[in-house]
């Protein structure tokens, strides 16, 4: 460490160690101008940062190109109503029990954030309003912090900024109207995320944002730290540490697992192996993990009512909402995130909504009509266009796993694929033809719509 | 095993089926010894012991009977009695099938069960594999015999042939008591197991499904499309035009299609009894110069077509299998098919639709004629798709079968 330093200067290192087979920081140096040396940080312990996404699309009819210029009702009431009020007896209503059971256990001390898509509290308001008083009781005791997000849970931000905007704006009051406080942290869909959304972000005036801990953006370093994101001047990036996240959320209850049955005492031991490697745990997944992707009697809810009690064995294990952690911790370091990262598929890129050309296809039609549908001053339609842009709808397109039948699967309502281009891409032009229409009755009429290459030609 | 056809003696789709498992089997180690009716003088295959029973019989001095009709094993007896009428638009296929079988097929059945029990003698085998009803009285026969285990193929049952509710009641009991007589049956689809388990009571148990399949080799596959005109789209039927197809469901759906899409026209290539009566609706649908009726089409013909074609439809309203989307996807069209048939059990890039939802159908042709990134996808996602076929994993589940069977104790009728 031999080095002249310019007067009035410091100069931080860091020692690290190989540690069971991972790089493990054990001290870091700050060098003060006088030449001094002071020792900040020794080995420390982590405390874990639940985050869960809760989120349900407004799915589609099977909408036939007969419908178009005749039924504007795109949704799927029925099926929507039915998957609401499945997962909230499933899920929602259990889960939220068991987290306002160990709030009240371990007041001030057990903590979790969420971040809960807008189209997905519009449904709990119209088909389970009991979820959403749920919701707002957890929200009422402290202990549990609401991210934002685009409202629509859409993919608006490789689109269209300004779109994008609009819909975090709108989540944000949501959020401030439901559960009275205002999000600090945002989490794009799908933990979407490169330096230029960090950038849109910091703008937007958030404090840090959510991404996926991927190993080829991480580099040397590891998920347990608060990084910054590049091209920002100081918003933070919390990383999902995705192989303890996913212990819970895919492997709990496969059989074919080596660690399987995970149980709370099991998993409080990994957590504490991360002691001296990290400042926060983040543990990302899908709400629906407890009770609909894993059941109850897999013995998830057990799980997690174990865990905190097992984690606050050791005394220095703690509990902290997303901006606990970034209030707390450090930041580290910088990750540079050029290309689009996600938390979907193991490519973990963007592949699961663009992955063919039916889904670059509907995606570059369902953007372009956004200034007609703008322009035609039709609430109701802009309405209708926005729960469009609902990630999942693509999402349903894609083949990439079909013959493989799993997830993409699981959550596909359609037959196949194709079945779901062709409602979207039907309900499309139904919305291309109402703007049209509205438009030409406004007298406006300077802009017209400008759909796309593969409109019905009778359209218009 | 016992068929009732095989390439290059007239190769029908179960004859090729044969041939292609027989092959494959081969390279796993499997000797078969393969029994059919008929044949010219010279056959002989690389893979299998091949044997002519007609022939065979005549060294070893047995004596049978032939009688005259023209009952062929893949018609149904109605479609039987409409040749009679229409002899001037038969397929050229009918006429190589009467002229194969010119007998009485329940007597010629009945010697090829003689025959089929003499020449056995000679043979030394240890299950006795019997692909569809034909061969069945020599597959009991065999079985009597020699108390080996049977199984029975099933490639399409006397339901499929009438359009899937008016069996034959003799040809329904002669497969009756076959598959009751099988130690374990081998279904082309869960299309014919359901129907084996409702029509004919058949215990779930013993059967097993073995989807057929069509091995294509990349070179094969050719995307390069053909045009009818500069402006017009086509939608392509080809097939019998029978019941069985539902080719009135395709003309109801090209009625629906016309209304919405003006530059498309529509191709029904194929010959059967029902082809005059879709004639006439055609025209009462209004459709007289959208939907063309090329009659029968030759195997270099129908390639042309499913080249020139931007969709093709088989809205079949009862099919244990169906190649015939395979062939249409090799030429790179995108293909549309009914869900009562075997192969959309195995097919994941194609629309499916229940035949009777001439809306659904109509809703997917225009869909799949107007949205190009739909037309895309399912081309180059199907070409891709059929070259993962191979007949290896029919054989291998055939292998699977057969050590099944000879673990069971052999089903006992008495009768």
């Amino acid at each position: 460490m031999h080095q002249s330093l310019p007067r009035g200067t410091t100069t931080t290192y860091r020692c690290y160690a190989h540690i069971d087979g991972s790089t493990q920081e054990l001290i870091e140096l700050i060098i003060q101008k006088n030449g001094g040396t002071k020792n900040i940080r020794g080995r420390y312990m982590v405390s874990v940062c639940f985050y869960f996404q809760v989120h349900q699309p407004f799915r589609m009819k099977r909408y036939s190109v007969f419908d178009i210029g005749r039924n504007h009702n795109y949704f799927d009431e029925q099926k929507n109503s039915e998957v609401m009020r499945k997962v909230a007896g499933k899920c929602y209503i259990p889960a939220n029990a068991v987290l306002l059971e160990l709030i009240n256990r371990y007041p001030d001390r057990f903590k979790v954030s969420f971040s809960i898509s807008g189209v997905c509290l519009e449904q709990m308001k119209l088909y389970a309003p009991h979820v959403l008083d749920s919701f707002k009781a957890l929200a009422a005791t402290g202990q549990v912090e609401f991210l934002a997000e685009t409202y629509y849970h859409s993919l608006s931000f490789l689109y269209n900024k300004e779109e994008f905007y609009e819909q975090v704006r709108k989540h944000v009051q949501t959020i401030q109207e439901l559960f009275g406080q205002t999000p600090k942290v945002f989490r794009n869909t799908e933990l979407i995320y490169n330096n230029e959304l960090a950038h849109h972000v910091e703008k937007l005036g958030f404090k840090a944002i959510l991404a996926e801990g991927w190993d080829p953006v991480l580099d040397w370093r590891n998920a347990n730290f608060v990084y910054k994101g590049k091209t920002t001047d100081g918003l933070r990036l919390l990383m999902k540490n995705y192989r303890l996240s996913d212990d819970v959320a895919f492997r709990f209850s496969n059989r074919g697992w080596n660690e399987w049955p995970l149980t709370a005492e099991k998993y409080a031991r990994w957590v504490n192996n991360v002691n001296g490697n990290g400042h926060t745990l983040n543990l990302f997944m899908d709400y629906e993990t407890f009770g609909e992707h894993q059941w109850e009697d897999t013995g998830i809810f057990d799980f997690l009512r174990a865990l905190p009690g097992e984690l606050f064995k050791h005394p220095d294990n703690s509990f902290k909402t997303v901006s606990e952690v970034i209030e707390s911790c450090p930041m580290m370091d910088e990750v540079d995130v050029h290309n689009f990262i996600s938390w979907a598929d193991i490519e973990r890129d963007l592949s699961a909504w663009l992955g063919n050309k039916m889904q670059q296809g509907a995606l570059d039609e369902v953007y372009s009509m956004h200034k007609a549908v703008v322009q035609s001053g039709d609430a109701q339609l802009l309405e209708d266009w926005r729960k469009l842009t609902t990630s999942d709808h693509f999402y349903y397109m894609c083949t990439k796993w079909f013959s493989d039948g799993d997830v993409h699967k699981y959550f596909n309502p359609y037959e196949s694929p194709y079945e779901g281009y062709i409602a979207f891409m039907n309900v499309l032009n139904d919305v291309a033809l109402r703007a049209k229409v509205k438009i030409a009755r406004n007298g406006s009429g300077v802009v017209s719509p400008q759909p796309s290459k593969h409109v019905m030609p009778y359209v218009g | 095993m016992l068929g009732w056809e095989f390439p290059p003696y007239f190769a029908g789709g179960v004859g090729t089926v044969c041939y292609e498992l027989t092959k494959a089997l081969a390279k796993k180690g499997v000797g078969v010894t393969y029994i059919m009716p008929n044949g010219p003088e010279e056959v002989s295959s690389p893979h299998v012991k091949l044997l002519v029973a007609n022939r065979e019989i005549k060294r070893l001095g047995v004596k049978t009977l032939r009688v005259k009709s023209t009952l062929t094993p893949y018609t149904s007896k109605q479609e039987y009695s409409w040749l009679n009428r229409y002899n001037t638009i038969v397929s050229a296929k009918d006429h190589q099938q009467r002229a194969l079988y010119g007998a009485n097929l329940l007597e010629e059945m009945d010697r090829f069960a003689i025959s089929v029990e003499a020449i056995a003698e000679e043979e030394q085998f240890d299950l006795i594999h019997a692909h569809d009803w034909t061969t069945i009285p020599a597959a009991i026969a065999l079985k009597n015999k020699f108390h080996k285990p049977l199984i029975v193929h099933v490639h399409i049952t006397e339901f499929d042939k009438t359009g899937g509710e008016h069996a034959d009641p003799e040809v329904y009991q002669i497969e009756y008591e076959g598959f009751k007589q099988a130690d374990m049956i081998i279904a082309v689809s869960n299309f014919v197991k359901r129907r084996l388990i409702n029509k004919y009571y058949v215990d779930p148990e013993k059967i097993r499904v073995v989807h057929n399949t069509v091995e294509t080799r990349e070179r094969e596959i050719t995307l390069v499309k053909e045009r009818l005109n500069e402006h017009d789209k086509l939608v392509l039927f080809l097939g019998r035009v029978t019941l069985q197809k539902g080719p009135d469901y395709f003309l109801e759906a090209a009625a629906k299609v016309s209304l919405l899409i003006p530059n498309v026209k529509f191709i029904m290539a194929g010959t059967g009894d029902m082809l005059p009566r879709m004639i006439e609706r055609a025209a009462e649908l209004g459709l007289c110069n959208k939907v063309i009726f090329p009659g029968f089409v030759t195997k270099e013909q129908g390639e042309k077509l499913y080249r020139m074609a931007d969709l093709f439809v088989m809205p079949s309203v009862s099919e244990p299998f169906g190649i015939v989307p395979l062939e249409a996807m090799k030429q790179g069209t995108p293909v549309i098919i009914s869900k009562q048939s075997g192969v959309s059990e195995i097919l994941t890039h194609a629309l499916k639709v229940d035949f009777w939802d001439v809306d659904d159908l109509a809703n997917k042709m225009v869909a799949a004629l107007t949205y190009e990134p739909l037309h895309t996808t399912l081309q180059q996602h199907g070409s891709f798709e059929i070259q993962t076929f191979t007949w290896e994993t029919p054989a291998e589940q055939c292998i699977k079968v057969y050590q099944e069977a000879l673990q069971r104790p052999i089903v006992v009728m008495h009768t």
